[in-house]
């Protein structure tokens, strides 16, 4: 019995040990580049890591928001997440409801082939569609990078979408399908209101991947009228002369709105996302 | 029978919309794409011709190209390895019921969600030389002559590439395969302590084969991922200094975009592609054997 009681601690102390280096290896970062964003330039260029208090200011925060452009870079990135978000939820629920709940014809094949597509080196698929967006004359224009950002995001958000419709039992279609719901009413009423969690999951991950895309916008964007946070701050950041204090208010306003978002659906962040591969039997 | 039949083809109306964009922005860029492998396609140019496989020829003898390929090889590697192994002693630790560790769960996965530009930057930010926290800690316990920029090291840049796709991942699969150890039922483990199983054993002959799907996703996705990432690098190096730290996607983006030379980045992005399926088809025969076995 003591042998067992000695192996609790031991498992307590292991277990705290590792939550204690996780803290800081992956939090830390974030909170040194909060605190540094609060810090003027020549206080983080002493290289102290606790500066006077006079050392503190609002300074970055108010240069960044009102001297420099990134206001309308921080509105173009909300437009293209929120653009991609909308569109991609059209498709991949429709698409993953037709796939979870259709007898189609090659079904696993072309369940296959979308995941397959997570294979495909996205810097050869960007030759191409950057000639297919140039001929469609969209290139620097939102409705172009949202179309582009699609690749990004599409094939894994209808994985995961499909395993959770897969999930949610057939009986309840059936059912309605008795009461004369067609199909838009079923998917409506019945379907979308029990997998509605896993539903925000998958908006959630196609607003950050949008957000935090800088291949695709790379490329599409050619000024001002479609750049976005993430090409703003990397552009800040490999300046001659960087200043650190406003790459880091930068870093932090491009960090905000993931964070909030993150902190609304972070209960059903990893159900959602891994629903394509347990399954409820 | 008639209702049956109109069934299905409003199943494949259905994903119709994702058909047709994954066609237009998938499906067709890659076929054009190992097109252009075999021209000579240029940016700025609008005459292209065929050039059979001259690039492919010249490939043979890029340095550069070699080099890459045996860095995005590595990196692919170790990264997917030791993201794995960590990731598991994460999930173990997060199992334990203990104070506080709930919180602990809800922010693990904020590296994951946060712009991997942002990311580099705080890295970055880090690893200047005097004024990162690193040299700064660095400096405190006494390896003063270790102060430098660790992104502009030949030999540190790659192992803190790997740092990075650590940062970002490893919560990642700590939250996924806990999500795995607790579809498991306990029963099972407490049937091991009574046969006097010790908690290693029960580890391995349970929760490994218990969580065992999930890994197979986990590592599958996270090996294509990792080989085709391109912002990592790009962002943190560019593939510097001195190519130590240049990678195929890397490569294929500067030969397109810096260099104007669309085909023969095309015939590097095919390489690429064929490496991945190889991969694929090997994995695919390895899961179907494990399928039939257990």
């Amino acid at each position: 019995m003591s042998s067992r009681t000695h192996s609790k601690i031991r498992t307590t102390i292991l277990a705290y040990l590792v939550v204690f280096i996780s803290l800081i290896f992956f939090i830390l970062p974030m909170l040194w580049i909060i605190y540094c964003s609060f810090r003027t330039q020549p206080s983080i260029f002493t290289g102290k890591v606790i500066p006077p208090l006079d050392e503190f200011t609002l300074e970055n925060y108010a240069t960044i928001l009102s001297v420099t452009d990134f206001p309308t870079y921080f509105l173009n990135s909300f437009k293209i997440a929120s653009a991609v978000t909308l569109l991609s939820l059209f498709c991949s629920v429709l698409g993953a409801y037709g796939l979870s709940r259709f007898d189609i014809k090659g079904k696993n094949a072309l369940i296959m082939g979308i995941f397959s597509t997570q294979m495909f080196p996205q810097v050869l698929l960007i030759i191409p569609m950057y000639l297919i967006i140039f001929s469609l004359f969209l290139l620097d224009k939102v409705i172009g990078v949202v179309l582009g950002q699609m690749i990004l995001v599409l094939p894994f958000q209808i994985w995961m979408l499909k395993g959770y419709f897969d999930n949610i039992p057939m009986d309840l279609d059936n059912a309605a399908r008795v009461d004369g719901c067609n199909i838009a009413q079923r998917l409506l009423y019945v379907i979308l209101p029990v997998a509605a969690p896993g539903i925000m999951v998958a908006a959630f991950f196609s607003f950050v991947v949008s957000w935090g895309d800088y291949l695709i916008v790379s490329i599409i964007s050619q000024s001002q009228r479609t750049a976005t946070v993430t090409l703003v701050i990397q552009r800040l950041s490999s300046a001659l002369l960087i200043r650190w204090g406003q790459v880091a208010a930068a870093t932090v306003l491009t960090i905000v709105p993931t964070i909030i978002l993150f902190s609304l659906v972070q209960q059903r962040l990893v159900e959602g996302l891994t629903a394509g591969a347990i399954r409820e039997e | 029978m008639g209702l049956m039949i109109k069934e299905r083809q409003k199943g494949l109306l259905l994903i119709l919309p994702t058909l047709l964009i994954m066609s237009l922005f998938t499906v067709y860029p890659l076929l054009d794409g190992l097109r252009m492998a075999f021209t000579n396609t240029h940016l700025l140019r609008d005459t292209v011709q065929y050039v059979g496989l001259d690039n492919f020829v010249r490939l043979l003898s890029d340095e550069i190209f070699w080099i890459s390929l045996y860095h995005s090889v590595v990196l692919t590697a170790v990264v997917v390895l030791l993201q794995f192994v960590l990731g598991l002693i994460l999930a173990w630790a997060m199992q334990q019921e203990l104070p506080g560790m709930s919180l602990f769960k809800s922010i693990i996965m904020a590296s994951w969600v946060i712009p991997v530009a942002a990311t580099v930057i705080m890295f970055k930010f880090m690893a200047q030389p005097d004024i990162g926290l690193i040299n700064i800690i660095l400096k405190l316990i006494g390896f003063k002559e270790l102060n430098r920029y660790w992104f502009g090291d030949l030999h540190a840049a790659l192992p803190f590439i790997m740092l990075l796709h650590l940062w970002r991942n490893v919560p990642f699969y700590g939250v996924a395969f806990l999500a795995a150890m607790q579809a498991i039922p306990k029963s099972y483990y407490e049937a091991a302590e009574i046969d006097g199983a010790s908690a290693w054993q029960s580890f391995v002959h349970i929760t490994l084969p218990g969580i065992r799907s999930m890994i197979i996703v986990m590592v599958t996705i996270h090996v294509l991922w990792t080989f085709n990432n391109f912002d990592f690098i790009y962002l943190a190096t560019g593939g510097g200094p001195v190519n130590a730290t240049d990678v195929l996607p890397v490569y294929v983006y500067r030969q397109c975009w810096n260099s104007y030379t669309l085909g023969y980045g095309a015939s590097i992005g095919s390489i690429m592609l064929i490496i991945l399926m190889i991969y694929f088809v090997i994995y695919i025969r390895i899961y179907e054997k494990g399928a039939v076995s257990s």
